[in-house]
């Protein structure tokens, strides 16, 4: 178990987190320069924060308050680099092997031939960091940094290197490698479908503090906040008031539409009339529909951008006289051939299902 | 016949070697205490370090010669062994050695600064001490940079001068260096054998400032695809 909490400032940054990681994948989601790989840095004590405590399993690594700061040797952490960092003048066995010095060379060959198997590269052994492709080279790096046992992992973007194909089979292989490593995993990246499909948990970085730290079911179904909204997908945020409630139903007045959209309240949201509260739809979960029915709202499309097997289209509601708010839609797949009434006006669904509910103030 | 010109190339070659093993060693030790150090006087002491390549061999002789004068501290001291540095063979050697000194620690700490931080970073999530990592990773990772290093400072050694003069004085075959040597044969006038002393000095520094330049290129060639996968990828 790690637990972490500690605040750092640097000029016009500051990082102000709190994060426990009870023996499972966590991962950091949030745009560059949010805090992120500080916060790797502190927990690896690379840095050393300016005040805080960071414990990891019964063990204080840090502590502001008594003066405690274990140098990163003793930390017990594993730590892989966005650049991987392996050392250039040594081969993938001494590589590997370079956190075991201290142990027999029969133990320590063991290891190395054990790991090896698992990152599936016995015969590259004797090959230097240069002489491997990117792939190879970050599975080196977890072999690395897994080798002396940490009893936390962490891991700064492995894939910001690597194109899409290849990010695809990695992933899938680190997936694999979870299997084989025992403990706390922290795992930062900034796309959030990768965060998803290799972490547990998921918290929100931003701006140096963490909007939103839950299940990564919850975090992409209901947004704390309008920051955790917009990192976890959810582009398109309107404003409005509570009109109705009841139960688990709602009615919501939007403003820009002028007119209610009915949601689906969460079970543990309390709703009452007049609350201020902004909702969220993913741009493909809005469909378009060429008559009014319960929750359509009537837009105009305004511009579409295609992309190789997307389409953005982008709408605004015909209420909206001052055009505060374009509603952005994705259409996923080869399908070019929508309806023509997509053109002109149309009414775009917000499905209740799909609606997020983010109480206000 | 030769030996007017043997007598002088001898006290260079002895000088210079021991010269540049000191430096060498005294150089990596100054670079790897200031990358680290990060205090308040780190400004001072790069200054210091780096302040006889800007002194004239003068000021560097005139002051060595207070220091260990039969009245300076040093000079005091090396009495109570009733030695002394003043015109003696090993005054040549502490002359080179401080005027080779600020190219070997300048060099060299450029090399270490150079090492992607994130592998010194990974050294250390991997269990090594300050030490181990400077070891097996800051050290096997500048060498080009520290060799290139030790040659300047080996051909700065050589040429060294002024200050020699001064502290070691001119004995035959004892302090007489080849640069010391030149100097006095064209006081005396005799043109030939200055110039021979010339060639002499002129070929070695050029042989070592080539063979520097060679190694240079061969490292860039061979290196190439292992210093910049590790740093960059």
């Amino acid at each position: 178990m790690l637990e972490i909490s500690v605040k750092h400032s640097l000029p016009g940054f500051r990082l102000d987190i709190n994060l426990t990681v009870n023996g499972e994948i966590v991962s950091i989601l949030g745009p560059s320069g949010s805090g992120k790989t500080m916060t790797l840095y502190c927990i690896a004590g690379l840095i050393r924060p300016d005040e805080g405590l960071i414990k990891l399993n019964k063990e204080v690594l840090f502590s502001s308050e008594n003066k405690i700061f274990i140098a990163p040797r003793h930390r017990k952490i594993g730590f892989v680099f966005q650049n991987y960092a392996l050392f250039p003048h040594l081969t993938v066995a001494d590589n590997i092997a370079y956190g075991l010095s201290g142990q027999s060379v029969p133990a320590i060959n063991k290891k190395v031939a054990e790991l090896l198997e698992v990152i599936n590269i016995p015969a590259l052994k004797n090959r230097y960091p240069a002489e491997l492709s990117s792939g190879q080279q970050q599975r080196v790096a977890l072999a690395r940094a897994i080798a002396p046992e940490p009893e936390a992992l962490l891991l700064d973007e492995p894939f910001s290197a690597l194109d899409t194909y290849r990010k695809e089979r990695l992933e899938y292989e680190l997936l694999s490698l979870y299997r084989y490593y025992k403990g706390d995993i922290l795992f930062v990246t900034h796309d959030l479908e990768q965060g998803f499909k290799l972490g547990k948990q998921i918290a929100i970085y931003d701006n140096g503090k963490i909007a939103q730290y839950a299940d990564k079911h919850k975090v992409i179904s209901c947004p704390a906040n309008r920051t955790a909204a917009r990192l976890a997908g959810f582009k398109n945020l309107v404003e409005g008031r509570v009109a109705i409630s009841r139960g688990n139903t709602a009615e919501v007045f939007i403003p820009e539409f002028d007119q209610n959209l009915a949601v689906i309240t969460p079970a543990s949201m309390k709703l009452v009339a007049g609350q201020p509260v902004m909702i969220g739809i993913r741009p493909e979960h809005l469909a378009a529909a060429g008559q009014p029915k319960n929750n359509t709202v009537r837009c105009r499309l305004e511009r579409k951008v295609s992309g190789v097997t997307t389409l953005h289209l982008y709408y605004h509601a015909l209420k909206d006289h001052q055009k505060r708010y374009s509603l952005e839609r994705l259409c996923l797949g080869f399908d070019r051939n929508y309806p023509d009434y997509e053109e002109s006006n149309c009414y775009l669904y917000f499905n209740p299902q799909h609606l997020a509910i983010i109480p206000l103030g | 016949m030769l030996e007017p010109f043997l007598l002088p190339l001898g006290v260079s070659i002895r000088t210079v070697l021991v010269a540049t093993v000191i430096t060498f060693s005294l150089g990596i030790a100054a670079a790897r205490m200031m990358v680290n150090y990060k205090g308040r006087f780190s400004s001072l002491i790069d200054g210091l370090f780096l302040l006889p390549i800007v002194l004239p061999p003068t000021v560097i002789g005139f002051g060595l010669l207070l220091l260990f004068g039969n009245r300076g501290p040093l000079g005091k001291l090396l009495a109570l062994f009733d030695t002394t540095l003043i015109f003696s063979w090993p005054a040549t050697v502490v002359t080179a050695v401080i005027v080779a000194f600020p190219l070997m620690y300048m060099t060299t700490r450029g090399g270490f600064e150079q090492v992607d931080p994130n592998l010194e970073n990974a050294a250390r999530t991997l269990g090594a001490g300050e030490w181990r990592l400077f070891w097996t990773v800051t050290l096997p990772l500048s060498w080009p940079t520290v060799l290139a290093a030790t040659i300047l400072s080996f051909t700065r050694a050589l040429g060294e001068f002024g200050a020699t003069l001064m502290l070691a004085g001119n004995l035959p075959g004892k302090t007489t260096t080849l640069p010391v040597a030149i100097y006095f044969r064209l006081q005396a006038g005799q043109m030939r054998d200055a110039l021979i002393l010339t060639v002499i000095v002129f070929l070695f520094a050029l042989a070592s400032l080539a063979l520097l330049a060679y190694w240079k290129k061969k490292a860039r060639q061979n290196g190439r695809g292992k210093q910049v996968a590790g740093n960059q990828r």
